[in-house]
């Protein structure tokens, strides 16, 4: 052979192997645990996420699959590369759970059914219930928040005997958005601990252009620096929380996601509006209340793309009054979410308001617990109540910048509003009425809430932010 | 949740005496019973009163006196009458 010809085949030789090393960094760099930890999760979420990257190609099938304990990382690997797939990603707040991408054009059927029948998977299932045509296709989105682990109402993977998939679809809503500083959700309850650090970043500060609110009739001063809400208790500024209530249910709507502390909201960002009408005990009056919305009219009419009100309160008491002005924040552009009621009872029998007033704008909420039953103290109504969302063991912000589990439709109702907010951050111009029928078309069929609620369903956050 | 607090069941047969006009040592004391309440009022709103739809951790309060019941509600941060001559209270 001649010296050119070897020198021609070493060169080759080289090249080869430094091909088959990059392809082994490949895969060493999705299965090093290492290497995955030492990324936030928004890095991870950004890969995942990318429309152009090989690692999410939406074409392929993605199944989600918790092995047992006491199977090892190495194990993993070898029963994934043995039946040519993938793991695409880490769920890293669930221990052995993993997205596994099929490599071999198999159906998500057959791969679930291949993994289900390996002794050392506890359960797999489709990535595919909900078929994203465009932007997030096929794709999720997880949080790193240190408490993500047991928002079953977001992620569902079965925790604490719950029900795989019994929940929002958040991760999955989460690859299409995770909410817009544009859009401003008014929290109207016991007000909100603003400082929480889990919320700051997500509070809504009045901008400089926008004028103080003037109410003569309500303070001596005839307005009130509203820098971040109002507190009609006390006919002041400052919406600050001493209760508790109000800041749990802003923590399910806007927690700041992804900062690896404490929960993920339904938003990731958003701007929440605090509004204090309910006092330490959590009570307040109707007066109050319209007083609040008022303020919430207000606003929106000054410029504040305040779109959504938060309402997890209530009683059997009818107020006119309290209806009217809700029928004006409709008027205004403005959705109104409502708790159903908690006294296991029948909304259409014996309404609650102020859920049960019959208004264009008006959405009443019922309780689910983790398996997707209504729960044992929510209310229900086959015409009044509309749609049921996550109520029971909901952890979520609480005072002194801690967290705290709840139950009540109070919980639910935040989780809707949370869901409308991600709806208005990919729809900015939407009206009410169409924001409405996508969020009560978009829901779970789920068994339990058949003749129970009207649409029949629980809320989903990935359908909704597709669906038109 | 911890045993009910005593001067909470002292405070419910203080306020029922002065509601009776009676004596604090003619209020007997019935059962006192956990219960979760289905919101902030504990079940019993006052007039135009709206409270938050949270399930909230309380003690059902049973007082006798003068060959009748009275229920109160409490929590560690409020106390309720319930339905004393036909209207909720906050004490």
């Amino acid at each position: 052979m001649s010296r050119n010809l070897w020198l021609n085949l070493s060169i080759a030789l080289v090249l080869i192997l430094i091909a088959a090393f990059a392809g082994r960094l490949h895969k060493w760099n999705w299965h090093r645990p290492s290497q995955q930890t030492s990324h936030t999760s928004r890095e991870r979420e950004e890969t995942a996420t990318d429309p152009g990257s090989n690692e999410s190609d939406s074409s392929k099938t993605e199944v989600l699959v918790r092995f047992r304990s006491n199977v090892s990382r190495d194990a993993i690997e070898n029963i994934t590369s043995r039946m040519n797939d993938e793991v695409e990603d880490r769920i890293e707040a669930v221990d052995g759970l993993e997205v596994i991408e099929d490599e071999d054009n198999r159906s998500a059927d057959e791969v679930v059914a291949q993994y289900r029948a390996l002794s050392e998977v506890e359960y797999a299932e489709a990535n595919s219930e909900i078929k994203l045509d465009h932007e997030g296709a096929g794709k999720h989105v997880h949080a790193n928040d240190e408490l993500f682990y047991k928002q079953w109402g977001l992620f569902n993977h079965g925790q604490d005997g719950g029900k795989p998939g019994a929940d929002i679809s958040a991760m999955q809503a989460w690859a299409v958005t995770k909410g817009s500083d544009q859009v401003v959700v008014a929290v109207l309850d016991s007000g909100v601990d603003y400082t929480h650090p889990d919320l700051a970043g997500n509070i809504w500060t009045r901008p400089e252009i926008i004028k103080q609110y003037e109410d003569e009739d309500l303070t001596s001063e005839g307005a009130v620096d509203d820098v971040h809400g109002f507190n009609v208790v006390e006919d002041n500024g400052d919406p600050m929380d001493d209760n508790g209530h109000g800041t749990h249910c802003a923590g399910i709507i806007g927690a700041e996601g992804g900062n690896e502390t404490g929960i993920a909201g339904v938003n990731w960002t958003v701007k929440i509006m605090p509004l204090r009408f309910m006092d330490s005990d959590g009570a307040g009056t109707t007066k109050d209340a319209i007083e609040a919305i008022n303020y919430v009219i207000n606003r929106k009419r000054a410029g504040v793309n305040v779109r959504i009100i938060s309402a997890s309160w209530g009683s059997t008491i009818k107020s006119r009054a309290l209806e009217d002005v809700i029928r004006k924040a409709g008027d205004e552009g403005i959705l109104f979410v409502a708790a159903a009621g908690n006294d296991h009872s029948d909304d259409d029998a014996k309404p609650h308001y102020p859920a049960s007033y019959d208004l264009n704008n008006v959405i009443s909420v019922a309780a689910v617990d983790r398996n997707d039953e209504l729960t044992s103290f929510s209310n229900w109504g086959a015409t009044s109540v509309d749609v049921a969302a996550p109520g029971q063991q909901i952890v979520s912000t609480w005072l002194n910048h801690g967290f705290e589990e709840k139950q009540g439709t109070s919980m639910a109702t935040p989780f809707v509003a949370g869901v409308a907010a991600l709806v208005l951050s990919t729809n900015p111009s939407i009206s009410i009425a169409e924001l409405r029928t996508r969020l009560l078309n978009s829901v779970d069929a789920v068994p339990s809430l058949k003749y129970k609620v009207a649409t029949g369903g629980r809320i989903n956050a990935a359908k909704a932010v597709v669906s038109k | 949740m911890s045993p009910i607090d005593v001067a909470i069941i002292i405070k419910a047969r203080s306020d029922l005496a002065r509601r009776l006009g009676v004596d604090e040592n003619e209020i007997g004391e019935g059962e006192v019973e956990q219960t979760d309440f289905p919101d902030a009022s504990l079940g019993a709103p006052l007039e135009d009163e709206m409270s938050a739809q949270v399930i909230t951790p309380g003690w059902r309060i049973h007082l006798k006196a003068g060959g009748e019941t009275y229920e109160y509600r409490a929590t560690t941060r409020q106390l309720r009458l319930v339905n004393f001559q036909g209207r909720n209270y906050r004490v």
